[in-house]
């Protein structure tokens, strides 16, 4: 018997599951045939399309990275966590991520379920001719079970499709609760849906219930557990033995193929997209253009869900909704240019809303190739670049006089920025850590410096960033220093991370401060003080440093907690990012941080950003220091 | 019967009116809560266009105020309506009933500190413009060192969006002209620079004060706001601005740097605002109800404004606002209390 070699075949032969329509169609599958179809061709055209708009290195880029074993696993990890377990909204709003994943997980799952019992009981219905597009999603409809013949396997399955199809319904449940009461599920702001997205959404909610309608009405003929079983056996009981279901199948029908169609233009888009954007992001593409290529995958992988309102720190004040990442994309979408061009250059640049983003759409990235469309090309003066200094100021020290001339390489090269200039307590302070921890230093831009581009880069003005990096960059090499101290994390970010400082490492001073504890040049004295630490947009979500500081100030006074901390921490609304923002705005802003930050009522707001220290200076009732200020006055 | 008035405020504004309301016969009564009468007139030296000594300004007004009655070191406790007048209960204790208020809670300066780039409070040669007439008055400050590089900022915290107010403070300019020809005389040797956007010379004699300090004090005007201050070894400054005329960045090393710190609406005053439910504008000050023709008086039935709760103003603008005040109080209590009752007694006496 090839039964016992080949258990599959068996269960081909398995007299369990029979054909109940020999022609294996029924009109009502139309709508769905069609709405899928057109689904399918218009995805397949606009993948063709983005890969054509990507640059040749980008392509190149794309294809080498599906090879490469660790990023593959990356992708994969990626697209369980991000696209079906929403494992990034389950983090933070276990509620919204329950939802999210029911409807995403279950909905993929009753799919696969779909196919597999097709290919265990009747697999000749995969091939596309016997009705493989549809057969798997109406299977219930097509099969019947021979009364008395059901297995142990066949319920088995009958209990999974029942169990995923009770877990979507109660996501499409939270879901309907949500356009009501969206607070429960913890969204303050929900995006406003376009009409393209209400046909979709409407015909999405309506799809599962009507699944399970119609597979309750045909449960006595085609199999069902305890749920739709159960819904069998009340028809059964409210309309008497013989049940009508046909139009039921046909609702069901009609609302998969208005969704599917629907789909394109709405914000469901996503469901697909994202597995291209999620490739695209592992594979380290960036968008260069607003519209084209990586940015056209990434605009259509934002399923608009709208956790980026209620992160932006905009949102202090209702008016400001519209300059929303999620609108700003969907306008790119819209090709709306005249709010395109309003929305990129109001943004602050936190990257909040990239940093929750369940699928990490770089709308800040979008937003500066977006002004670089505009800014890039304006013309410039360039000759304040040769006010870059050429001798470089170095404090005496006596070991400084034994050294031979020339010989930096012990040295620390100290480069504090034009905000750091504007808020000279900071300098006063390095300076002063310098000094205690017997560090030998070099102050480069003490006489005067240009700017590290990255105000520049955020403005879109690329190549004058490129060209005032180039100055600082000759600047820096000449001085023969090894090691970059920065106390601007807008310097730091683009030192990092656009520079390309060969043998030169570049740290913030935090990091490196911390690094002069641990070696134990510096003694630290702690103080009983409540202090709170504000997370800089450029150092937390710019550049990952979380830890370090905090570690730092654990030994310099009693750390307490803000509102919001780590990458969810509010920019101090003083950002460079923004162009058009009014100091009003900016100021509700400030206020809004301030408020966040001293829930736990601290002596102290400490920061460690020129920028943020100046803004919430200038409007806090509780002291604002500097990180550097805090320590130095700690330190023996 | 005769109608209380009460003051909040005991700078030039709330003496002025005090004095005039006094004479024209009404009860008095003037809560300060600092220790002292005279407001920032009392802080300063000399008063521009001519040089007045500004205590000379304050005897004349402190000296017309007898019989009026003044509290100092009080606050205002809570203030309510009562009738047609106010019921306040002052901090010491005792409880009015006034007819009319009016609110003279003035102006604060701006605290230079928060305009950190110029480094006052961080760098030793760094004062503000009360800093200096305090030395003029009494020749004490360490941080004045016989400087023969003197530069003067002006619009520190005014004009200016990022520090949170938009508006003139509309004294600095010739405060400014002022101190700088006073400095010239007090160091010949000097060389002194002012820093400014505009020099807005508006009043009388003004531009007679500007003219004098190019010409006869050498003072050199540069157009272009300071960018940020450094401070060198020696403890002298480097200042970096731009002048715009020219269109060159400059750079300059200097011996003191004094700040032009602009007016901002009063702490204290907004707290009485708050205790009134007076509206505010945007710039913080109070709102009056007609700008034109109805300067004096607040929005609220009873409470009149005067001097610089209202927004920047000179001396003698002040004093004239406060003039006005007390006419407009006058007005006021005459129309809403009739002296039925005095007329009586007036013909009665009369006869």
């Amino acid at each position: 018997m090839p039964a016992n070699i080949f258990p599959i075949l068996a269960a081909q032969a398995s007299p369990e599951v029979i054909d109940r329509i020999p022609s294996s169609f029924s009109h009502f599958v139309i709508p769905f045939v069609a709405g899928i179809t057109f689904f399918l061709v218009w995805i397949f055209v606009g993948f063709i399309r983005v890969i054509t708009q990507l640059s040749h290195e980008e392509r190149v880029k794309f294809w080498t990275s599906l090879l490469n074993p660790i990023t593959a696993g990356k992708n994969i990890r990626d697209l369980f966590c991000d696209c079906l377990f929403h494992t990034k909204i389950w983090q933070r709003k276990p509620l919204l991520g329950y939802m999210h994943s029911a409807i995403a997980f279950g909905w993929f799952m009753l799919i696969v379920l779909g196919h597999i019992e097709v290919a265990l009981f009747v697999p000749k219905h995969l091939s596309y001719g016997e009705g493989g597009l549809f057969y798997p999603i109406f299977y219930r409809y097509f099969v019947w079970i021979r009364p008395g013949h059901e297995s142990l396997r066949g319920a088995f399955f009958f209990f999974l499709m029942d169990f995923f199809l009770l877990y979507v319904l109660t996501g499409i449940g939270l879901a309907m609760f949500k356009r009501f009461r969206s607070i429960v599920l913890g969204m303050r702001h929900t995006t406003k849906p376009s009409l393209a997205d209400r046909v979709a959404l409407y015909s999405l909610w309506m799809i599962f219930p009507l699944r399970l309608l119609a597979e309750s009405f045909t449960a006595d003929l085609s199999g069902g557990s305890f749920l739709t079983m159960g819904m069998n056996h009340l028809l059964h009981f409210l309309f008497g033995d013989k049940l009508y279901f046909q139009p039921f199948w046909w609702a069901y029908s009609i609302c998969l193929g208005t969704f599917f169609a629907a789909m394109p233009f709405s914000r469901y888009m996503h469901i697909l997209t994202e597995v291209l954007w999620i490739l695209f992001r592992n594979a380290g593409l960036k968008p260069s253009h607003p519209r084209k290529g990586v940015a056209e995958a990434e605009i259509y992988a934002c399923s608009s869900c709208g956790l980026c309102l209620d992160a932006c720190p905009m949102n202090v004040q209702k008016k400001n909704l519209k300059y929303s990442s999620v609108y700003f994309i969907r306008f790119l979408r819209r090709h709306n240019e005249r709010k395109i061009a309003e929305i990129a250059d109001k943004c602050l640049m936190c990257d909040k809303c990239h940093a929750l983003c369940p699928v990490s759409v770089d709308a800040p990235a979008l937003r500066r190739a977006q002004r670089q469309t505009t800014n890039d090309h304006l013309p410039y003066d360039y000759s304040y670049l040769a006010t870059v200094p050429v001798k470089l100021y170095e404090p005496a020290t006596p070991r400084h006089l034994e050294r031979d001339a020339g010989s930096n390489s012990s040295k620390v090269l100290y480069f504090a920025g034009c905000m750091s200039h504007l808020t000279p307590r900071i300098i006063k302070a390095v300076e002063d850590i310098f000094k205690k921890a017997g560090i030998e230093y070099v102050f480069a831009d003490r006489e005067g410096g240009i700017c590290c581009g990255r105000p520049l880069l955020l403005a879109g003005k690329k190549e004058a960033a490129a060209k005032t990096m180039d100055a600082n960059k000759s600047m820096i090499k000449a001085s023969g220093c090894k090691t970059l101290v920065l106390s601007c994390p807008i310097c730091y970010k683009v030192f990092k991370e656009e520079y390309n400082l060969v043998g030169i490492r570049v740290v913030h001073y935090t990091q490196y401060f911390k690094e002069l504890i641990e070696a134990g040049k510096l003694n630290v004295v702690k103080s009983q003080e409540r202090i709170v630490y504000h997370d800089p947009c450029e150092l937390g979500r710019g550049c990952n440093v979380y830890e370090e500081p905090r570690t730092v100030l654990r030994q310099v006074g009693n750390l307490v907690k803000a509102g919001h901390e780590y990458d969810e921490s509010i920019c101090c609304g003083g950002s460079l990012g923004s162009l058009t923002l009014s100091q009003n705005d900016r100021r509700k802003i400030t206020d809004a941080a301030i408020k966040d930050l001293t829930v736990a009522s601290p002596e102290t707001i400490v920061t460690a950003c020129p920028l943020c220290l100046k803004t919430f200076s200038e409007r806090s009732t509780v002291p604002v220091k500097d990180f550097a200020e805090v320590l130095t006055k700690c330190v023996a | 019967m005769r109608n209380n008035v009460l003051i909040i405020g005991g700078g030039p504004a709330g003496l002025e009116a005090g004095a005039n309301l006094q004479r024209l016969g009404y009860n008095v009564l003037l809560v300060e809560h600092s220790n002292t009468l005279g407001g920032h007139l009392g802080k300063w030296d000399r008063l521009f266009p001519g040089g007045t000594p500004a205590s000379a300004a304050l005897d004349k007004l402190l000296g017309s105020m007898d019989g009026v009655k003044c509290f100092t070191d009080t606050e205002i406790q809570s203030i309510n309506r009562l009738g047609k007048s106010y019921n306040v209960i002052l901090s010491n204790g005792i409880t009015v009933l006034a007819d009319a208020v009016l609110v003279a809670t003035g102006f604060d300066l701006f605290q230079a500190e928060k305009k950190e780039e110029y480094g006052y409070g961080i760098y030793d040669h760094v004062i503000t413009n009360a800093d200096l007439e305090l030395y003029f008055k009494t020749g004490l400050d360490t941080r004045i060192n016989a400087p023969r590089k003197i530069g003067f900022v002006h619009c520190v915290g005014s004009r200016d969006e990022k520090s949170g107010c938009r508006s003139c403070s509309k004294v600095c300019c010739a405060t400014a002209v002022k101190q700088a020809c006073e400095m010239k005389a007090a160091f010949p040797d000097a060389q002194i620079y002012c820093f400014y956007m505009d020099l807005r010379m508006f009043g009388r004699h003004y531009e007679d004060m500007y003219l004098e300090a190019q010409r006869d004090y050498g003072i050199r005007f540069i157009r272009g706001r300071v960018a940020e201050v450094s401070e060198n070894i020696d403890g002298s400054l480097s200042v970096k601005a731009e002048d715009t005329v020219s269109s060159k960045p400059l750079k300059v090393s200097l011996d003191l740097l004094v700040l032009m710190a602009g007016m901002r609406p009063s702490v204290s005053g907004q707290r009485i605002g708050s205790l009134l439910g007076m509206q505010n504008e945007k710039d913080g000050y109070f709102e009056v109800l007609s700008e034109i023709t109805a300067q004096q008086r607040s929005s609220i039935p009873g409470i009149f404004l005067a001097g610089a709760a209202t927004g920047p103003k000179t001396i003698p603008d002040t004093l004239a606002d406060a003039r006005g005040a007390a006419t407009q109080i006058d007005k006021y209590l005459s129309d809403i209390f009739p002296k039925a009752k005095d007329l009586k007694q007036l013909i009665k006496t009369a006869w």
